[in-house]
């Protein structure tokens, strides 16, 4: 039984985390475009390594949002180096971002309350 | 010690040829690394941020919907296979019937009889060694269909061998029925094997 729990224990977070990188990424590329490791220096750098993610979590990510048309991408190849990537929100992009906004403010808010609550009656 | 494109070959080796944007994923990986290294990061370090090649080929391809194939598809992709393979030792065996059918009256049950037998084995096999190079035969290439793992990544040598096996028995017409009946259109022997036949996205190979 304490199997069962734990394996459920790594699902929801699991869930939770793939959830909220899309949020992520998105509000991430919100202020314009930039290619995978800049977006990995930037989440690392904004959120000074709390919302830290592997690079092979990341790039699954953006292929998803790029297969969602959620980004549009160009390539530029450097004159010196290999080409780069570039992601930048699409309308649709945008709209999601305003979306999962709304839904994440709406969850935390909802989370909070019921934790309140909860140390309250403590 | 692995080098980057040993580690690329290895990621996108485990995605079916026909797998979206393939080309595009090794090219942004292979850029990926170069940065990092370029910053200073060790290779090692660097791969191992990206993780088990395996297991970062199957995060991109849980990004792609298995959308299973159709009965009529997938039937009318066997009957292209069926008569590619079939056609040529119809021709061997009516040479065969013509060289020793007059000189031995047995020649006709024994040709039938090795026919009904070697045929499907001959074509299990055919099947299997192109559904593991490539996850496509010549008739699922054409009907736009293929064969994955329940992961959506490239299936193995004995998995192709298993899912051959209701031919090489002769029980695949049985086999067929569960595709029927199963929820994302399985044979038996493609659920004992782990194994589906999918839509191929219209964007693959890019």
């Amino acid at each position: 039984m304490a199997d069962s729990g734990g394996s459920e224990r790594k699902g929801i977070d699991r869930e939770l985390r793939r959830g909220s990188l899309e949020l992520i990424v998105l509000q991430l590329l919100a202020p314009g475009e930039a290619y995978g490791y800049e977006i990995v220096s930037k989440l690392t750098a904004e959120t000074n390594g709390a919302l830290e993610v592997t690079d092979g979590t990341l790039y699954p990510v953006l292929y998803r949002l790029e297969r969602a048309a959620l980004v549009a991408v160009r390539w530029e190849t450097p004159e010196r180096g290999v080409p780069r990537k570039y992601y930048r929100l699409t309308d649709a992009g945008r709209e999601e971002l305003i979306r999962l906004t709304h839904e994440w403010s709406t969850f935390a808010k909802a989370m909070n309350k019921l934790l309140r609550r909860d140390r309250e009656a403590k | 010690m692995t080098t980057a494109d040993d580690y690329i070959t290895r990621v996108v080796g485990h995605m079916p040829g026909a797998t979206p944007l393939r080309a595009q994923i090794a090219t942004e990986l292979r850029s990926h690394i170069t940065e990092r290294v370029a910053n200073g990061q060790p290779l090692d370090d660097v791969l191992r941020h990206l993780g088990d090649p395996a297991t970062l080929a199957e995060s991109y391809l849980a990004e792609v919907p298995l959308i299973p194939a159709s009965f009529w598809r997938r039937a009318a992709a066997k009957l292209v296979d069926i008569l590619i393979v079939l056609a040529p030792i119809l021709a061997l065996v009516a040479v065969a019937w013509r060289a020793i059918g007059t000189v031995n009256g047995f020649a006709f049950p024994i040709l039938v009889g090795s026919t009904a037998i070697g045929g499907p084995l001959l074509f299990g096999i055919l099947t299997a060694i192109a559904e593991c190079r490539t996850g496509q035969t010549i008739g699922k290439r054409l009907l736009g269909i293929r064969v994955v793992r329940e992961s959506g990544a490239r299936i193995s040598a004995g998995q192709a061998i298993v899912r051959q096996l209701p031919m090489f028995l002769q029980i695949y017409w049985i086999d067929v029925l569960f595709s029927l009946a199963t929820d994302k259109a399985q044979r038996a022997f493609e659920m004992l094997s782990k194994t589906r036949v999918v839509r191929v996205e219209p964007d693959a190979g890019r």
